[in-house]
């Protein structure tokens, strides 16, 4: 099996990466759970790569690698307990897409929950920080798996004029993104529902907020593209 | 006694390779050795795409995702440092697309696409996949050459070359994926 032909076109446009933050994250998404456009995206980098040869280097910071050899020495965050095997293969996969999307994410999302709010926190719980830089946390979503629903945090989101903040579900599963409502920037909306969505979707969607007209989008679609967003990680006990 | 490793270039492909598989398995010594060897590539890598930024944070997650993730190179795949460069290539665009998501972005000052071509330096080594990369580039209109080159090594948005080129984003998107289309029937792969 290969990729479709938009989906071949897709792959080579990520590779050469021309694509904007809101359709890489949905790229990235998706190659986690698809073979053939990962194996696309594989080869694309792998048909541009011989351009690197001639890219000259330059001499990093002399301190460069004490700060990487103190990454790498830090004793990892203990896994989340009890996991059966497919959550495992899950976390690992959840790890990988954290280092790629910037493990200040992590951590923001973790002081988030842990320093900001003093909830209690279980297994089952799930964060995501949507932003857009990792120093630029709009908001703290957290999603609790067993009982289907989330919480919306405000972290340094401003309101815009006029507009409102609608947040999506964006997943391959799913025909279309799923708005999940409006978002307030004044204060915390705690348990809203997410539906009977399967876990897997819930726990593998990127989480995109958009700016739409006041009240919403007009037609049940994001309007353009996304202002924040980001992606679930396991909440430890 | 301390051994210098010589600096990453297309030669050391094995030696690369090898200090690689000795990082999947926890190997600290080698960890430190590519790095020495491959530090400053990777990091002119990320700094040409995130221009005026501090590329050193790019390239400081690059290496521990090297280092959790080496056991995941696959030398059928290509090289190790084109492997290592795409990581460092990949997270540098994440960053400047994540602080510069706006659709309109400043073309760099001072960019001539025909640098790319000529690098004196590096002309002695010059592997027969680039040559053979090369030489399907520039059959290419000019203009989609550019273009691709500009967006390989400047991380140029489809906005960014709009607004160079004079053209629609939309006409751009075509452009671009003609180009990339001609140069994979080129390649033949």
């Amino acid at each position: 099996m290969t990729a479709s032909p938009e989906d071949e076109s897709l792959a080579a446009e990520y590779a050469l990466g021309v694509l904007d933050a809101g359709e890489r994250a949905v790229v990235s998404a998706r190659r986690m759970r698809e073979p053939q456009l990962d194996a696309a995206i594989l080869a694309w980098e792998g048909r541009l790569a011989p351009l690197l040869e001639l890219v000259p280097g330059i001499e990093p910071a002399p301190d460069l690698y004490d700060r990487i050899e103190a990454r790498i020495t830090d004793p990892a965050p203990s896994p989340v307990i009890d996991m059966t095997g497919p959550l495992r293969a899950r976390l690992a996969r959840w790890r990988a897409a954290t280092m790629t999307t910037g493990a200040v994410a992590a951590a923001l999302a973790l002081a988030v929950v842990f320093q900001a709010t003093h909830e209690p926190t279980t297994t089952h719980q799930f964060v995501a920080v949507l932003q857009k830089s990792a120093d630029a946390p709009a908001f703290a979503l957290t999603v609790d798996i067993d009982k289907r629903e989330f919480t919306v945090r405000p972290v340094a989101a401003t309101a815009p004029a006029g507009k409102s903040y609608e947040l999506w579900m964006i997943e391959p599963k799913l025909a279309a993104p799923r708005s999940l409502g409006l978002l307030n920037t004044d204060g915390v909306r705690r348990d809203r529902k997410l539906g009977d969505t399967d876990a897997a979707v819930v726990m593998d969607a990127t989480y995109a907020v958009t700016v739409e007209p006041e009240g919403g989008s007009p037609n049940g679609k994001p309007s353009g593209d996304p202002v924040f967003y980001g992606k679930l990680i396991p909440v430890g006990p | 006694m301390t051994v210098t490793p010589p600096k990453a270039s297309s030669s050391d492909a094995p030696y690369l390779a090898a200090l690689l598989r000795k990082v999947a398995q926890r190997d600290r010594e080698a960890f430190s050795a590519l790095y020495r060897a491959t530090s400053a590539k990777l990091n002119g890598v990320a700094a040409r795409i995130v221009q005026r930024g501090d590329a050193s944070e790019i390239v400081q997650e690059t290496f521990v995702r090297i280092w959790e993730r080496a056991g995941d190179y696959d030398a059928s795949r290509g090289s190790a440092i084109a492997w290592m460069a795409t990581i460092a290539r990949n997270r540098a665009l994440d960053e400047v697309r994540r602080v510069r998501p706006s659709s309109i972005e400043d073309m760099p000052e001072g960019i001539e696409p025909a640098d790319e071509f000529i690098d004196p330096l590096a002309s002695r080594e010059r592997s027969e996949e680039y040559i053979r990369l090369m030489s399907c580039l520039r059959k290419l209109e000019p203009e989609r050459r550019e273009m691709i080159l500009l967006a390989y090594y400047r991380g140029a948005t489809r906005e960014a070359l709009a607004q160079r080129y004079g053209a629609p984003v939309a006409t751009i998107k075509t452009w671009l994926r003609r180009g990339l289309g001609q140069l994979r029937e080129c390649l033949g792969s």
